[in-house]
């Protein structure tokens, strides 16, 4: 048995039976090791983040498995948590009943989720925040919010789907070093989709580059700089322009695929 | 800036604070005002004019002016109806308003509840959706009124058939509309819901039910006019008493002064009743942004 996420020849189209069938992903084969960091780089519409879908669960893939700690995923569960590029915190509660609704689901005792919610608003900075509300928040609280939600079922893996691309530049550097504090101290792997070569320079033990539509996998980097890296040390410099011209020629493709249809 | 200005600002702001203040709160109510005024002008104009014949259109004017004669048209109990009644205090006019405010309520409470039931049931239950859903959307473009013979038949005389009627009015346009709440739940939400480990029992509970309320209730208050169209009916026909009763007795008996004044009474209600329905959902579905309930 092997630990992690395995994901073995995985293809998925959608829409397979229909008039007219889009291949999403073909023939994909990802490990991701216990603990370990991915970053899936590629040009938008390229899969990635159907790929996510399906290790959450909640697609199937058309063919191909996908087994976490040697076990078939077949539905979503806790431990392979998702999160979203908008929050999508439930505005009908706090912000800590957001954070423990996972919790109550699973019917922990309040005082339990009470100790759980005070415990990750301190994890995530938002102390003081419980009882406010999703509409009261800035975007970058929102989303600190809704990795409090995940951390809270414990996950062995967080699927992050382009968590950070609603938000500014400042904001963003900072929701990554906290998301890198966060990932150190939880042991959790995590399996993060993005478009921004400094975004994944800048968190990813393995960097793995997507083609253009249907997505497979066109070179994979692996970055052994620590963290917090400076992005304009040579070495970091040097790696994003080869994401940069590995990204370039497959955005270039898509965009033919665009001009003809 | 110095704190000497800084105070004198600060003071300043608080003197034109209160008189601002005032003028905020009075603002919604002079609008209404004088949104009533353009119309009354209009029509007092007219009367004025001779355009308007004070029998066939008298102004507010007139048929504001001797109430006392108006009120004892009014009876409550509906037992001595038409012309023959001799009601006559405001009570007995409040009265009335009170049984038909009495009526559209339980109708349209009734309304609410059973179509976010059966709404829910038809996306809930496979089948059970497959069997009724084509009934709903064929029985929903009947109108009320066509209802009315139906509501006799089954409910007779009283309060039974006008109530039936409100609900009718209502039931299958929330259903339909529960139906397309439901479908537009955010997928996200239920992505989320599932990965959290809810049954499907216990998405439709903690996140379909919570997230559809809102826009629901606004249908049902969007729908209220409807329901206060079909308890006019229902009372003019089948009941007997009410405010419906009045102004079909106003008719018959060629009293356009009671019609006019009866038609305010019911304008009056309605209007007081969209308030009290933007106010219990203000309170109580709170997490629709205060920009989100209408204006007024």
């Amino acid at each position: 048995m092997t630990l992690g996420l395995k994901i073995t020849n995985v293809s998925k189209t959608w829409n397979p039976d229909g008039a007219d069938p889009v291949p999403a992903v073909r023939n994909l084969t990802l490990d991701v090791a216990l603990g370990e960091f991915v970053v899936l780089l590629g040009p938008s519409g390229c899969g990635k983040s159907s790929l996510l879908y399906i290790v959450a669960g909640l697609e199937d893939a058309t063919e191909g498995s996908v087994t976490f700690d040697g076990l078939e995923v077949t539905e979503p569960s806790p431990e392979r948590s998702l999160i979203f590029q908008e929050a999508s915190l439930y505005p009908w509660l706090t912000v800590q009943d957001n954070i423990t609704f996972g919790l109550k689901i699973a019917g922990q005792s309040p005082k339990k989720q009470e100790e759980a919610a005070e415990r990750l608003l301190r994890l995530v900075g938002l102390v003081g925040a419980g009882e406010r509300r999703p509409h009261e928040l800035s975007g970058g609280m929102r989303q600190r919010a809704a990795l409090a939600r995940a951390l809270a079922m414990e996950p062995k893996v967080l699927l992050m789907d382009e968590p950070f691309a609603a938000l500014d530049i400042q904001t963003r550097a900072r929701m990554q070093g906290h998301l890198l504090n966060i990932w150190e101290s939880s042991k959790a792997s995590v399996l993060l989709v993005t478009h921004s070569i400094d975004e994944a320079l800048a968190l990813a033990d393995r960097v793995v580059v997507f083609t253009a539509r249907p997505g497979q996998i066109k070179a994979e980097i692996a970055i052994t700089a620590p963290r917090p890296r400076d992005m304009r040390s040579p070495e970091m410099i040097d790696l994003a322009r080869q994401c940069e011209a590995l990204l370039g020629e497959e955005v270039e493709k898509s965009f033919k695929e665009q001009e003809l249809t | 800036m110095s704190d000497e200005t800084l105070g004198a600002s600060l003071a300043q702001s608080k003197q034109g604070g209160l008189v601002t203040r005032v003028l905020k709160r009075l603002e919604p109510t002079l609008w209404v005002l004088a949104s009533i005024s353009i119309f009354v002008g209009f029509w007092e104009f007219a009367w004025w004019r001779g355009w308007a014949n004070p029998l066939l259109l008298p102004p507010p004017h007139i048929f504001l002016a001797n109430l006392p004669d108006q009120f004892r048209f009014f009876d409550p109990g509906g037992t001595r109806a038409g012309a023959l009644a001799t009601g006559g205090s405001i009570f007995s006019v409040l009265g009335v308003i009170a049984w038909s405010s009495l009526r559209v309520t339980v109708g349209l409470a009734l309304g609410f509840v059973l179509s976010l039931a059966i709404g829910i049931g038809i996306r809930y239950f496979r089948v059970f959706g497959k069997l009724v859903l084509p009934l709903v959307t064929m029985l929903a473009p009947i109108s009320p009124v066509a209802w009315l013979p139906v509501a006799v038949f089954i409910f007779g005389i009283g309060n039974p058939p006008a109530i039936f009627l409100v609900f009718i009015a209502i039931f299958f346009i929330m259903t339909l509309a529960t139906l397309s709440q439901i479908d537009n739940v955010p997928v996200h939400y239920i992505q989320l819901a599932r990965i959290m480990g809810c049954s499907k029992r216990q998405i439709y509970r903690h996140v379909i039910l919570p997230s559809i309320l809102p826009e629901l209730f606004v249908t049902l208050r969007m729908n209220l006019f409807a329901a206060w169209m079909a308890v006019l009916i229902a009372e003019a026909v089948g009941v007997g008493s009410g405010l419906g009763q009045v102004t079909m007795m106003a008719r018959n008996t060629f009293n356009a002064s009671l019609v006019f004044f009866t038609m305010t009474l019911i304008g009056l209600t309605g209007f007081a009743f969209d308030q009290i329905l933007r106010h219990i959902q203000r309170k109580v579905l709170w997490w629709v942004g205060p920009s989100n309930v209408g204006g007024l």
